[in-house]
């Protein structure tokens, strides 16, 4: 079986944040894109409040997409999530970290950055994960494999400290320390000694912490990289007696080369707190010069100072290093943008429309190039464009009676202006009216999805009290059907399967038996056919068609048609010019006041 | 400090619920307690009351105001009452309960008020890992187990980190504990109902400076400690991270002026300028207020994961260009060594703002050593 850092070393990298603190993302961005990695490994952030965050890739800004739980993030990430980093604060740190481990079980670790967890959660964690997973924390600056894997903010986090600590490079000492800040100080001097780290893991200052010194460990003496181990410890605590038995016991073979900081102690008559939560000498055998002398006896180098413990590094049996060119320069100058979008309309290569006094053949219609700008792509599949186009013509215009044509010419008798009357038609458009598209493909998507029959599903929402969009229409009725979802239904027979459009029926044959009028309407066909087009004929994603549902997308499949009608009865409005639109009393009924 | 000591009196509370007849007392108040024989004592997580006579046995009302009164005089402000309970001591037990890496630790021995350190050889020692442990060891050590339950319950549910009851009095089938130390974790205060900030012992009084730098830590992210060990020092520290400010304090002590050293604290964990400004401000107003004849004030740390180096020293600096004229007539020279996000400028911006000052000792990066601060530092001073 592959060894935890074998299997980052083959690229099992993938890490999701849980909560969200830019500036380290940002440090693990630029830790992958100077290891000259093709994609970051920062996979997805779990947070609310937003669907991506805007990070840098290089020079260049990308978008991280953002999910408000771990069971939102798609199957094709999901199956890449190998890392936790867990940012949330220490109230949350337990649960959230829960979640994690239970939507990604293959995961093989993490780091909790935030102090203040209770110990009990932290005792819960060892529980848990304590001999299953390398989870570095609480209290954790995070876990480094130099070229390979940042999770959090060890080894710093801006570009030129990644440079200086060499942090893109395999090196020959592992770094270990309980010090977040003394981590960092360790990569930085064995950096400077030429050596290089192979392996740095900050075990976190909290009282429990789920990696345990033991653990990290057996993970140095399993890394064939791992020359020697570099620890900075403290007083207080009985964490460096773990070694002295490890070394004894042979069960850690390598080098060990400690610094145990604390003599200060000495100075005072009463012990203080010093540093960390467990740098308080509760025993004698706690000091910082015992534990020194026990690690020396040992076998261990422990030098008195911290310029001889630096020294040492250089003494190691791995190879000097040599750092690559700064790269890190390279990233200066970036400046965030403060709004990000695509480019709609590809205007350097505009299209010939004459040649040699002769009209150029139309490549692309109206409808194509509709698409591909809401999109984001170019369709694929004339079936696509097609049945676009078919929605496009038949909703044009649904005659003059409809709310919207109504507010429309209203306010164009009034004598307002054309964008005026136009909006005051498409503001109409809603639930009721026109505005049910998007919302029926979320009924037909989560409903095939749901494992429910149509039943079950008809019943479950009226018990809800809920309408189901896409179903029912005022004038037609079972014996009179719309003529529009009739011809819109033939496109069924050019899908191989269309599970939605199938779905919608099956619900139109429960709603029917209820009440004729209840019928498939034609929001609810093109809903439903257009979802499975997109993924048959496409190639969208279950994923995808939901960003376009949660987007609005289906309701510009009425509101683009639709324009044009409404727009059709301002014009013919303003040509007739009847004067001021007023409903004839008689037509008002008007109850008294206080009725 | 994650783990708190809780007052007696709460503890107790807890532990017993309505049960619980003790009552609780503060400097000045005189609460009616009625007849009987009482227990009084001072409440403040204080060791070896008994030894240091601040427990009065036998006590009826009227003895009250001048036990109270009288350890007032000490220092002391908060009480507990409780009816004495006349027992056998061959009835009373040790029991202890601390939260381990794997569960839960009881310490148990069958003679209550005995030196646990100095009596290993009569305790026993269990470890609670499940519910079946907890039957086990209420069995093994002869506690009423639903006693035993109900203590476990409530170290769980309200996050005890430590629970000592010494002496337990076990008398015909019914436990009661005499004593209660106990120690919460401060880091659950959010997820618990039975304690608050307001059930935890107060410490004794503080120097101005390490009060006001606890007002100010309680309300931010960032870790912020500041000890007063020496007011007449001549060298003072504004350290950052937890180890490295270990390392430059030592050093201190390795080159001998362990003495001299004024103060011990350390920022870390990303303060902001402002939150850095009103730290370093303290530790100022500390240094300016010692007699010492020469000063040195080392500013250095290790090179941080992520404490901006340019914001931080941003705020050292406010504070500084307040009392440039007192630094400039207390002699003082300033050495910094410091590395991290931003370290370039704020370096610059430190060596520039300290010649215009004229109290410029020394400006080091992550190029050179952690203690090349403080040992210049030591050299300006001898």
């Amino acid at each position: 079986m592959k060894s935890i850092l074998e299997k980052v070393k083959a690229g099992e990298t993938g890490t999701i944040v849980m909560g969200n603190h830019q500036r380290i993302l940002q440090s693990m961005l630029d830790f992958d894109f100077l290891s000259g990695k093709s994609e970051p490994s920062t996979l997805a952030i779990i947070t609310g409040n937003r669907k991506a965050q805007k990070c840098f890739w290089g020079k260049k800004e990308i978008l991280i997409p953002c999910y408000a739980k771990v069971n939102q993030v798609p199957p094709e990430i999901a199956s890449k999530v190998r890392w936790m980093l867990n940012v949330q604060s220490g109230r949350r740190a337990y649960e959230t970290a829960v979640q994690f481990f239970d939507a990604f079980p293959d995961a093989l670790g993490g780091t909790i950055f935030a102090e203040n967890v209770p110990e009990k959660h932290a005792t819960e964690l060892i529980a848990r994960y304590g001999s299953t997973k390398l989870l570095s924390g609480p209290a954790s600056v995070g876990i480094l494999v130099p070229r390979h894997l940042k999770v959090c903010a060890i080894g710093g986090i801006s570009p030129a400290q990644i440079d200086e600590g060499m942090l893109t490079t395999e090196g020959s000492i592992a770094v270990v320390s309980t010090s977040g800040g003394m981590t960092n100080e360790l990569i930085h001097g064995v950096a400077q000694s030429g050596k290089g780290v192979s392996f740095a893991l900050a075990i976190g200052g909290d009282r429990f912490p789920v990696a345990s010194l033991s653990q990290v460990l057996a993970i140095v003496e399993a890394d064939p990289g791992s020359k020697a181990l570099a620890y900075f410890g403290e007083l207080g605590g009985e964490d460096e007696y773990e070694i002295v038995e490890l070394l004894k016991t042979k069960k850690f073979t390598k080098p060990v080369i400690a610094y145990i900081a604390g003599v200060i102690d000495e100075a005072f008559d009463e012990h203080m707190q010093f540093g960390h939560a467990k740098a308080l000498v509760a025993k004698k055998d706690e000091s910082a010069r015992t534990k020194r002398e026990a690690l020396r006896a040992a076998g261990a180098v422990a030098p008195d100072t911290f310029p001889e413990f630096l020294e040492a590094f250089k003494k190691t049996e791995g190879k000097d290093i040599v750092a690559p060119m700064s790269t890190a320069d390279d990233l200066s100058g970036r400046r965030e943008s403060i709004l990000s979008t695509r480019e709609i309309i590809d205007f350097e290569h505009a299209p010939t429309y004459v040649e040699k006094g002769k009209l150029v053949p139309r490549k692309q219609s109206f409808t194509s190039q509709v698409l591909t700008a809401l999109l984001g792509r170019a369709p694929k599949s004339e079936t696509t464009i097609a049945f676009a186009d078919a929605v496009f013509s038949l909703l044009i215009d649904h005659g003059g009676a409809v709310s919207g044509a109504v507010n429309t010419m209203v306010t164009a008798r009034a004598g307002k202006d054309m964008v005026s009357s136009l909006v005051s038609g498409l503001l109409t458009i809603g639930p009721r009216f026109g505005g049910a598209i998007n919302d029926a493909a979320r009924t037909w998507l989560t409903g095939t999805t749901s494992g429910m029959s149509a039943k079950e599903y008809v019943e479950t929402e009226t018990k809800a009290g809920r309408l189901i969009l896409g179903i029912g229409h005022k004038k037609y009725r079972v014996g009179i059907p719309d003529p529009r979802v009739a011809a819109l239904a033939q496109f069924a027979t050019l899908l191989k399967s269309h599970p939605r459009y199938d779905f919608a029926r099956e619900i139109e044959e429960v709603t029917t038996a209820k009440s004729g009028s209840l019928i498939l309407n034609v929001d609810g066909i093109t809903a439903a056919l257009f979802t499975d087009i997109l993924i048959e004929c496409e190639g969208f994603t279950e994923t995808e068609v939901r960003e376009l549902i949660d987007a609005e997308f289906f309701n510009a499949l009425f509101v683009i048609p639709r324009s044009v009608g409404f727009i059709s009865h301002f014009l013919e409005q303003k040509q007739n010019d009847e004067g001021l639109f007023r409903l004839p009393e008689d037509l008002l009924f008007t109850r008294k006041q206080g009725e | 400090m994650p783990r708190v000591k809780l007052t007696e009196y709460q503890a107790k509370r807890i532990l017993l619920k309505d049960a619980y007849n003790g009552v609780h007392a503060e400097s000045g108040m005189t609460p009616t307690i009625g007849d009987g024989k009482f227990v009084i004592k001072v409440d403040q997580g204080i060791k070896k009351r008994m030894k240091r006579g601040l427990v009065a046995l036998n006590a009826v009302e009227r003895d009250m105001p001048s036990h109270m009164n009288e350890w007032g005089k000490q220092g002391f402000s908060s009480f507990l009452i409780e009816p004495m309970l006349p027992h056998d001591a061959s009835e009373e037990r040790y029991i202890s309960f601390e939260r381990v890496r794997d569960g839960i630790r009881v310490l148990h021995a069958k003679e209550g008020g005995i030196e646990i350190e100095e009596h290993p050889e009569k305790v026993e020692s269990f470890l609670i890992r499940n519910a079946d442990d907890v039957k086990t060891v209420a069995e093994a050590t002869g506690i009423p187990a639903d006693f035993f339950d109900a203590v476990l319950n409530a170290f769980n549910e309200q996050y005890f980190a430590f629970l000592e009851l010494n002496p337990l009095v076990v008398q015909n089938g019914k436990a009661i504990p005499l004593d209660a130390a106990a120690l919460v974790d401060s880091a659950a205060q959010f997820f618990v109902n039975g304690w608050n900030t307001g059930d935890v012992v107060k410490s004794a009084a503080k120097h101005d400076a390490e009060a006001a730098v606890e007002t100010l830590a309680a309300t931010t992210p960032a870790s912020l400690k500041l000890n007063v060990i020496n007011p007449n020092g001549s060298l003072f520290f504004l350290l950052s991270g937890g180890g490295g400010s270990i390392v430059i304090a030592d050093e201190a002590e390795l080159r001998g002026v362990g003495k001299e050293i004024g103060n011990y604290g350390e920022y870390s964990g990303g303060p902001t300028r402002e939150e850095t400004y009103l730290y370093a401000k303290e530790v100022v107003k500390l240094m300016l207020a010692s007699n010492a004849k020469k000063k040195a004030l080392v500013i250095a740390g290790g090179v941080a994961n992520f404490t901006d180096v340019k914001a931080t020293f941003g705020g050292i600096i406010d504070a500084l260009t307040e009392t440039g004229d007192a630094l400039r007539k207390g002699n003082v020279q300033v050495f910094i060594r410091r590395g991290g996000p931003n370290e370039k400028e704020g370096l610059a911006l430190m060596r520039a703002f300290l010649e215009e000052q004229k109290i410029l000792g020394s400006v080091h990066g992550s190029d050179a050593v952690i203690t090349s601060a403080v040992d210049d530092a030591i050299d300006y001073l001898s």
